[in-house]
């Protein structure tokens, strides 16, 4: 039911554009008096956390931002959101903005979202398996089934990047659509050999039993962004002080969760139901204020070889701010 | 009365007593369906957290909403497709068309349309409620004795007239079993529309759960929305007996 609602989310969002080139609602003109209201529309997930924290530490409103954040379930909501107006800002992982992008959808990045703590085994997410699996190594992929959240997607692409890394063949990987919050479940009944998870879900895993045989985030990218926070080309045009002032308080939250992170697992209680054993314990992602260019290149590169930008190769100079 | 009751009370104690006896005795692994005792510690839970009444007002506003346009639109739509034999013909192909299309099917073009808001959940609700209504009050046209009818025509009652003192006191059972149905039909598309988009409401709050890993919250909430639904029900029939109490249906309930 997702994986179909997804897609034809995504069909029916590049439809929408297609047609009407965004569409028609007004942007209210930025008022004299008082602060003006931004709406953001994100992921109810630890990636998050910093523009929580943010809006708790008054780092917006001292920008004359009134926040507020709409959680959608996943991306295909956000991107559409965002060119209807309703979302001044959204939340997305990279490469759909890529996919986004060659299929030239209006949308621009304008701050840094999240990205992998570059530490091989202690990263954010990872590639896993249940317990006493006799799989060790991501070479002995080849040829299993490993559930991604997304087909098409940063998932499969850095698995894959994972398996050539370790000497397998990444060919003969066969890709399982199931929402991360199902992964546990499908792996401890053994309808996937292995998963792609992130937090909470990576801790779940590993309180299961689990081990994470490879870190497909610090395979593929030594600091890979994974997601950014982005906004229509219309407002960017048509209101640049006010993605200014966005970009520079999303710039300092995220500065702030990263020297912070018992502040952001305290936040995380605050839009999330993650009990208090796993936000003690769950590992967070990076949050560097910057973009990291070199990772979008590499993964850009990956995503065409799988074929998912279609003939197309993402342009990054028009994606990127 | 008071036998339905405790016997609906029995029957329900037995289903909270499996829930119990199932995940403990190892028929389905804890983790993902924990036992009736931590279901109700995190019911508690819930019931002590502003953000779960704030939930619960969006969707019952959701609700509310939704059945008022669906059933205002199908009683009025109702009444003068089912009074204008004209327009029944007309329409009565493009309804039948339209009836079955699920509502969640229009999901992807709220979404375009309206994103995750207040609207969206009121499209996917006003078009599933809105059909319940629709339906129902054109079988209850349709059941007009058309000797009654005649006979108001003969008195000389005009046409409103007919309509206030014929066609609707005919229609009216069907249109409170319409309403019935409209009315758990929209709690389920607000629901779903909050789980699947993400618009505030219960169905957001049961999807954050279950993305955190809160086995016991997500049934918590599950059990609420479980109850809002019976809620739903008792009430709409209550509403259906005082509105019928006249109607030889009810009339004979109350007698047995």
């Amino acid at each position: 039911m997702r994986r179909f609602l997804a897609a034809v989310l995504s069909a029916a969002a590049l439809a929408a554009v297609a047609a009407c080139g965004g569409t028609s609602s007004e942007e209210p003109g930025t008022t004299e008096s008082g602060p003006r209201k931004v709406t953001v529309g994100v992921i109810p997930i630890v990636d998050v956390a910093p523009i929580y924290l943010g809006k708790e530490k008054g780092f917006f409103s001292a920008r004359g931002i009134d926040l507020e954040l709409v959680t959608a379930q996943g991306g295909a909501a956000i991107v559409p959101g965002v060119l209807s107006g309703d979302f001044q800002f959204g939340f997305s992982n990279i490469t759909s903005l890529m996919i986004a992008q060659t299929k030239n959808v209006p949308v621009k990045i304008v701050a840094n979202g999240a990205a992998s703590t570059g530490v091989p085994g202690k990263d954010f997410g990872g590639v896993v398996v249940g317990k006493d699996s006799p799989i060790a190594t991501a070479a002995a992929l080849a040829g299993r089934k490993v559930a991604v959240n997304t087909l098409k997607n940063i998932g499969d692409t850095t698995v894959r990047e994972s398996v050539r890394k370790a000497g397998g063949d990444p060919g003969g990987i066969q890709f399982v659509e199931i929402p991360f919050p199902d992964m546990p479940a499908a792996l401890e009944s053994g309808q996937v050999d292995a998963a792609w998870v992130v937090e909470p879900q990576l801790s779940a895993v590993k309180a299961a039993g689990g081990t994470v045989i490879a870190s497909n985030f610090t395979d593929t990218a030594p600091n890979l962004t994974i997601a950014a926070y982005f906004a229509g080309t219309k407002l960017i045009a048509d209101d640049p002080d006010l993605v200014g002032r966005f970009t520079e308080a999303i710039e300092e939250s995220l500065a702030y969760a990263d020297a912070h992170p018992d502040e952001v697992r305290a936040v995380l209680s605050s839009y999330t139901k993650i009990s208090e054993e796993v936000r003690a314990a769950l590992i967070l992602p990076k949050w560097p204020t910057e973009v990291d260019r070199a990772s979008l290149e590499r993964l850009s590169e990956l995503g065409r070889a799988d074929g998912i930008f279609g003939d197309a190769t993402p342009d990054l100079a028009a994606l990127l701010p | 009365m008071s036998r339905t009751w405790s016997y609906g009370l029995a029957g329900l104690a037995g289903f909270v007593a499996l829930l119990e006896v199932i995940p403990r005795a190892g028929l389905v692994p804890a983790g993902y369906l924990p036992p009736a005792a931590e279901i109700a510690v995190a019911l508690g839970g819930e019931l002590t957290d502003v953000a779960f009444w704030v939930a619960l007002r969006d969707t019952l506003q959701g609700w509310v909403l939704g059945l008022l346009l669906a059933a205002s639109a199908g009683i009025a739509l109702g009444l003068l497709i089912g009074a204008v034999p004209v327009l029944r013909e007309l329409t009565a192909s493009t309804i039948e068309f339209l009836r079955p299309i699920p509502s969640v099917a229009l999901i992807p073009l709220v979404v375009v349309l309206y994103g995750a808001s207040l609207q969206s959940k009121l499209v996917l609700v006003v078009y599933a409620a809105f059909w319940q209504m629709l339906v129902q009050v054109l079988y209850g046209v349709r059941d007009v004795d058309p000797v009654a009818d005649e006979t108001a025509r003969a008195y000389g009652l005009g046409r409103g007239a007919r309509i206030v003192h014929v066609l609707w006191p005919t229609a009216l059972p069907y249109v409170m079993t319409g309403l019935r149905l409209a009315a758990a039909v929209a709690l389920i598309l607000c629901v779903t529309g909050e789980l699947v988009i993400g618009v505030p409401g219960l169905g957001a709050r049961i999807a954050v759960a279950q993305s955190s890993g809160a086995v016991p919250d997500l049934y918590a909430l599950i059990v609420v929305t479980g109850l809002l639904g019976v809620a739903i029900n008792v009430g709409a029939r209550a509403v259906e007996r005082h509105a019928l109490r006249w109607h030889q249906s009810v009339r004979g309930e109350v007698a047995v």
